[in-house]
C-alpha cells in the first residue's frame, strides 16, 4: 500500500505545484499547471515511480486526482485513502 | 444565427449589441478574454459585425498581464468570464452565459483608426504583450488564400480545438465559417475522452495543431486505426521530427487522409507558405510554396525570408495611442533566414531574432532575459534555446538559486519547469564589441545536445 502523501507529491513535483494544492477533487485543465502539456508529465512520474505501463484510454480518463486514484487500482496500484 | 446545440436555442447574429444598447457604427474597443466555446464565439460575432476593434486576448492570459493591458488601453468593454467584477467596470447581462463589462463614464481617448478591425498578441499566453493590428481586408485576404488549397466541403464539421485567439486558430474559424457546414465550439482537447467522444458524436472532418498535439497523437495510438470522418489535418507551428512525419504519411496513404503542413505568423494575417501530404517524404523539412496571393523575397544581405500579401498586418500596439495608425508595409520581415530550393519549395535556415518555439508557442529570448534580470535583482542571464525543446538558462552569479529562475519562468510565463534547464557558469564568453557572445553560448550548447 502506497500512501497518499507520496501519491500527492509525485502529482505536485510532476506540475510544479505545491503539494497543499493537490486534492482528490483537483481537475485537468482546472488550473494553469495541469494542462494539455503538463498531463503526460503526471503520467510519466507516476508510471516512472510506480513501473507501471498505463494503457491510453486510462490516461484520457484520469480527469482528476481521484479518477487518477481510481484508474490506477486496475494496474494494481494502490493507495491508501 | 446562433444556435445552442445542446437546448436548440437560436439567437440572431446583432441581438447582443442591440440589447446592450451600442452604438453600432462608434468604434470603441473591446477586450475578449475567449476560450473557444459558444459564448466567446457569439461575443466575437457580435461585435465583429459592429465598428468596434476587438483584441482576442484568450482567457488564459496571466491576471497580471490583463491588468497591464487594461490600465494601458482602458478598453470600452470587458468580456471575461473568469472575473466577477472589474474595477471602474459595470457588469451587464445579456444572458445566462453572455455578461460583458462597461466601462464606467466612458470617454473616447483616442480615435482607433478604422483599419483596425483585429488584435492579437505576437506571443500567446507568454511574453510581453504586443498587438498586431489586423483590418477586415488582411483576415479576408489570407482566408481566401487558404480556401485555395484547403480541401474544405460544405458538408464538413470543424472542432475549434485550437486557440482562436492565436492566429492560426483565427484563420482555422474564419476560414470554415466562410465555407464548412458546422463549427464545434469546444474547449476540449485530445488529452481528454470527452474529445473523442464528441468527434465519434459530431463526426470531425479535420483536425488542427501544433507538432506536440501529432506527438500525441501519435502517442495514443491514433495513426493506427482509421478514424472514419476524418478528411484531412492542418499543422503549424514548427518541424514535426522526421520519424513521425513517416507514420503520418503512411497514415495518409493508408486511409485516404490529407496533411497540410503550414507556416504562418500573425503579422501576416495568418498563413504564409503550405505543403501538402507528399511533401512529409521530403528528406530536408521545407515550408513549401507561398499561399495563393503572396509570395517570397530572401534578403540579399541577410538571407532574411521576407513576404508579401495583401493580408500582412498594420504594424504593432505597445500602448493606445498606437490604435491611431495602421500602417500596412510592402514587405513583411518573418525574422527567419530561408532559401529557395532547386524543386521551387522554400526552406527555413535559422532565425534571425532570438525566438524559439516551445509547443509551437512564440518565445522571444529576449525577452525572457529581461524578465528574469528583473526578478533577479538586475544579475544577469543568458538564455538559450534548446532544440525548441528547452528554454535554457545561464547564470554566473553562483549566489543565485536556480531554483528562483524556473519559478519565475513558471509563474510568468507558465512553462512547467522540466522544460527548463539552468546551468551555472563561471563568466560570459564576451565577443570583441564586448557583448555576451551568443553564438558561441548556443553552439557550445548543440555541442551537448
Amino acid at each position: 500500500m502506497h500512501t497518499t502523501d507520496e501519491f500527492y507529491e509525485i502529482i505536485a513535483s510532476a506540475i510544479a505545484v505545491k503539494k497543499e494544492l493537490v486534492n482528490e477533487n483537483l481537475t485537468y485543465q482546472e488550473i494553469p499547471e495541469w494542462d494539455s502539456m503538463s498531463h503526460l508529465l503526471i503520467v510519466e512520474a507516476l508510471e516512472q515511480f510506480y513501473q507501471v505501463k498505463f494503457d491510453f484510454n486510462d490516461i484520457l480518463e484520469m480527469g482528476t486526482v481521484g479518477k487518477i486514484r481510481e484508474k490506477m487500482k486496475k494496474y494494481d496500484v494502490l493507495v491508501e485513502n | 444565427m446562433f444556435t445552442d446545440a445542446s437546448s436548440g436555442a437560436t439567437t440572431p447574429v446583432g441581438t447582443l449589441y442591440r440589447s446592450l444598447g451600442l452604438n453600432p457604427v462608434e468604434k470603441g474597443l473591446i477586450f475578449l478574454y475567449n476560450d473557444n466555446q459558444l459564448s466567446s464565439v457569439e461575443v466575437l460575432l457580435n461585435f465583429y459585425g459592429t465598428a468596434h476593434a476587438i483584441a482576442v486576448l484568450g482567457q488564459k492570459l496571466h491576471p497580471e498581464f490583463k491588468e497591464r493591458l487594461e490600465a494601458e488601453y482602458r478598453p470600452k468593454y470587458i468580456f471575461d468570464p473568469s472575473r466577477d467584477e472589474v474595477q471602474g467596470y459595470e457588469l451587464k447581462e445579456f444572458s445566462e452565459t453572455v455578461k460583458i463589462f462597461a466601462k464606467k463614464d466612458y470617454k473616447s481617448e483616442v480615435v482607433i483608426h478604422p483599419e483596425i478591425k483585429i488584435l492579437l498578441s505576437t506571443s500567446g499566453t507568454t511574453g510581453i504583450p504586443k498587438l498586431v493590428k489586423l483590418s477586415d481586408e488582411n483576415l479576408y485576404q489570407n482566408a481566401i488564400s487558404i480556401l485555395q488549397y484547403m480541401p474544405i466541403l460544405e458538408t464538413d464539421v470543424v472542432p475549434l480545438n485550437v486557440p482562436i485567439n492565436f492566429v492560426y486558430g483565427f484563420s482555422i474559424f474564419t476560414t470554415n465559417c466562410m465555407r464548412a457546414g458546422r463549427i464545434v465550439c469546444t474547449d476540449k482537447d485530445i488529452m481528454q475522452k470527452a474529445f473523442w467522444d464528441e468527434m465519434e458524436e459530431y463526426g470531425y472532418s479535420t483536425l488542427g495543431g501544433v507538432p506536440y498535439l501529432y506527438e500525441n497523437l501519435n502517442r495514443i495510438g491514433f495513426f493506427r486505426k482509421d478514424s472514419t470522418s476524418l478528411r484531412y489535418m492542418t499543422h503549424t507551428g514548427g518541424v514535426i521530427n522526421a520519424e513521425l512525419r513517416k507514420t503520418i504519411f503512411s497514415y495518409c496513404h493508408e486511409f485516404d487522409k490529407q496533411f497540410f503542413a503550414q507556416y504562418g505568423q500573425t503579422e501576416a494575417g495568418g498563413r504564409m507558405a503550405y505543403l501538402t501530404t507528399d511533401g512529409l517524404l521530403e528528406e530536408e523539412t521545407s515550408i513549401g510554396t507561398p499561399v495563393y496571393g503572396g509570395s517570397f523575397q530572401i534578403d540579399p544581405e541577410t538571407d532574411e525570408l521576407l513576404f508579401l500579401h495583401s493580408s500582412i498586418s498594420g504594424g504593432y500596439a505597445n500602448k493606445l495611442e498606437d490604435l491611431s495608425t495602421y500602417e500596412q508595409p510592402k514587405l513583411l520581415h518573418t525574422g527567419d533566414t530561408g532559401r529557395r530550393g532547386q524543386n521551387g519549395l522554400y526552406y527555413i535556415t535559422g532565425r534571425i531574432k532570438r525566438i524559439m518555439k516551445l509547443f509551437g508557442i512564440r518565445l522571444n529570448l529576449d525577452e525572457v532575459e529581461f524578465i528574469l534580470k528583473n526578478e533577479l535583482e538586475g544579475n544577469t542571464v543568458v538564455c538559450l534555446n534548446g532544440n525548441d525543446k528547452k528554454i535554457i538558462v545561464l547564470y554566473d552569479n553562483k549566489d543565485i538559486d536556480p531554483q528562483i529562475i524556473t519559478e519565475t519562468i513558471k509563474n510568468k510565463l507558465r512553462i512547467n519547469p522540466q522544460y527548463v534547464r539552468t546551468e551555472h557558469i563561471e563568466s560570459f564568453p564576451l565577443s570583441q564589441n564586448g557583448k555576451i557572445n551568443y553564438p558561441l553560448l548556443q553552439n557550445l550548447q548543440h555541442e551537448k545536445i
